[in-house]
């Protein structure tokens, strides 16, 4: 049997030593940061990245997926305390989890969000597991043509199905890919958009662009909003569930782990779309819809097991096609390449050892979070009496050494600087930037496939159409485009991603 | 909101890739761009930048007209000057310090102007904290992570 070879393989990888404390390090970063509100797993994830040199790549990947997932356990604990989401996708469960807060049942609340996070994290191990076999071996069959439609296919569906308008978003995929161009061009040796600055030569790093697009433009936006009150005034107590309760939530978890896994392979996907669903599906099952809102305990399980099973499932395309599914996933893509593993299809069958590794350690990691979200709860829930106002001029100050620690340059600090105020003025406008970020990383790779393609076809487009697989990914790009300008799915969709 | 209908979050964003797209275009205009079958440096450029600068004259374009239909047209809020220049100053501040004055000063500099982003703050709370953080981040980057940049002025 390949698939439990290859995940003895993973398990052996994610159960040395020090990928297990990697792994844990990670689980416990991204907790920290999915309690805190104001602080997402982009820019953490961006500036830990410098710091991962010096790892091996497949500890370096086990940790930074770690935080990723981490965060997800995380943003549940303020959401159901506070009643303020720690992470975005947490949202839902304020409604009912705060509500059950309330009632004096946070204890219970909190135990079924861990253990449903748990469950979508297990099942979703396998989910992954399960589909990457496949997956690689139709990977192989990818030249420079099916790569190319392949990118198109992924960075249109991230944008048509994630939140924003689509058109907004297109523009901000083509000003990421504009970006990516600047450097020497690796064919010709020519210099593009570098206007004589030396550190532009070798192209624009991202990290600086991250940070200073989702980090500091997001802080100095959160700065503008009066402070928030935060009071965390009950103790939490029952952490262990009730059998009823728990034969309650189960059905809503399995449900949840379903959806969550299918929306977050799509591209675009990831662990923000499938709880509103999750919750969506939950109040139109529910015998009694009425209850939810009043602290249903099913409003807290499945949307909790779908961005669990979201966050995670959206590492398929990554790991075995090599295109990320959202700006996350691309600043995986940065890791890799930065650990000079070039990311495409071919990446299952050079690097099994990394690919199951990360695979493994998914479920290493759930299991750690499992216990130290339980049991600490207290330790986290004091990190919520951090005030904003100590937390942001340090959240400023590791992001000035981070960006700098890349190349040990200056440059990178005003690069970021730039960013910073570019990232405000689109919060400002309303406009979403990761869609850049896709098309900053993707941007080198699309160039480089679209010239390989047309060398070879001898600069006939019809190339594209002509292989069947690559056929088939363009026609999905052009029924994803067609079905943005019907107006009922407009509608529909405006609908499905109102918060 | 009530003196202009413009919708000034797109008529901005349409401006703002107008002037990066004709930027890249003149940046980029001696780039041999060559054809399809083989492209020149300049081939990518040139087409990404002729999409950006459509989708901004759409942008604009679109902007002026919901104004005529008097549409639900969004008003941005008004820019407060005190974060924005606050974080960006500390941003700035780190920059010119850093190489010149050692990691230790431009901390304790970045976090105290950083600080002033809100008006919470109160310098007998931050200063303090601005030495705690300058002696973790010096400990954290250049004793742990072997950051190459000096402690101390040189």
């Amino acid at each position: 049997m390949d698939l439990f070879d290859n995940l003895l393989l993973g398990l052996s990888t994610a159960l040395e030593l020090n990928n297990l404390g990697l792994c844990l390090l990670g689980v416990l970063i991204g907790t920290a940061i999915g309690v805190l509100p104001g602080i997402g797993p982009i820019p953490t994830v961006a500036l830990l990245l410098p710091f991962t040199f010096g790892l091996n790549p497949a500890g370096a990947m086990i940790m930074l997926a770690g935080i990723f997932y981490g965060a997800q356990y995380g943003g549940s604990t303020t959401a159901i305390l506070v009643n303020v989401p720690g992470e975005t996708s947490s949202v839902v469960t304020c409604i009912d989890g705060h509500e059950m807060a309330k009632q004096g049942k946070a204890g219970t609340a909190l135990a079924i969000a861990a253990i449903a996070s748990f469950f979508a994290g297990t099942m979703a191990t396998v989910v992954i597991a399960l589909l990457s076999v496949p997956l690689s071996v139709l990977a192989l069959k990818f030249t420079a043509v099916e790569y190319f439609s392949l990118l198109v296919l992924g960075l249109i569906a991230a944008v048509v199905l994630a939140h924003g308008s689509v058109a907004k978003s297109l523009a901000m995929v083509l000003l990421g890919l504009l970006l990516g161009l600047v450097g020497i061009d690796v064919s010709s040796g020519a210099a593009r958009m570098t206007f004589g600055i030396a550190e532009l030569s070798d192209g624009l790093d991202f990290v600086p662009i991250a940070m200073g697009l989702f980090g500091l433009g997001e802080i100095i936006a959160n700065l503008e909003r009066p402070a928030e009150r935060r009071v965390v005034s009950q103790k939490v107590r029952d952490l262990i569930p009730s059998r009823a309760d728990l034969r309650a939530a189960f059905p809503a978890m399995v449900r949840g782990t379903a959806l969550g896994s299918v929306l977050g392979v799509l591209p675009g996907g990831g662990a923000a779309l499938p709880p509103f669903s999750s919750y969506a599906l939950e109040k139109k099952l529910a015998k009694d819809p009425s209850r939810f809102g009043k602290g249903a305990i099913e409003g807290v399980a499945g949307p909790e097991a779908a961005n669990n099973a979201g966050a995670q499932t959206s590492f398929i395309p990554l790991l075995t096609l090599g295109i990320p599914a959202n700006a996350l996933m691309a600043l995986m893509i940065g890791a890799l390449m930065m650990q000079g593993i070039q990311p495409g299809p071919q990446i299952m069958t050079e690097q099994p050892k990394l690919v199951w590794g990360v695979i493994a350690s998914m479920w290493v990691g759930n299991l750690m979070l499992l216990v130290i979200n339980l049991p600490l709860i207290g330790l986290w829930v004091s990190m919520l009496k951090i005030p904003y106002r100590l937390l942001f001029p340090a959240i400023v100050l590791f992001c000035c050494i981070g960006t700098y620690g890349i190349a040990n340059s200056l440059f990178n600090v005003w690069l970021m600087l730039g960013c910073a105020g570019i990232g405000y003025f689109f919060i400002k406008i309303g406009v979403e930037p990761a869609p850049l970020l896709l098309g900053l990383v993707l941007g080198p790779q699309l160039e480089e496939n679209f010239r390989r393609a047309m060398l070879l076809s001898d600069g006939d487009f019809s190339v594209f159409l002509a292989r069947p697989i690559s056929a088939v990914l363009l026609a999905v790009v052009a029924m994803l485009l067609l079905a943005m300008l019907s107006p009922t799915i407009l509608r529909n969709r405006k609908a499905a991603l109102a918060e | 909101m009530t003196r202009s209908r413009i919708d000034w979050r797109d008529l901005l964003f349409g401006l703002f890739l107008v002037a990066v797209a004709a930027g890249a275009l003149v940046a980029t205009r001696n780039l041999n761009v060559g054809h399809a079958a083989d492209m020149g440096a300049g081939y990518m450029p040139r087409v990404v930048s002729l999409g950006l600068l459509a989708f901004g004259l759409f942008f604009c374009a679109r902007s002026l007209w919901r104004a005529g239909l008097a549409q639900t047209a969004l008003s941005i809020e008004p820019v407060q000057l005190r974060p924005l220049l606050a974080v960006l100053g500390a941003v700035g501040i780190f920059a010119l310090t850093a190489e010149k004055l050692g990691l230790a000063i431009a901390s304790v500099v970045t976090v105290i102007v950083a600080s002033f982003a809100t008006r919470e703050g109160r310098l007998r709370e931050t200063v303090p904290f601005a030495l705690l953080l300058s002696g973790a981040a010096v400990l954290l980057f250049i004793k742990v992570l072997a950051l190459p940049v000096p402690v101390w002025p040189r």
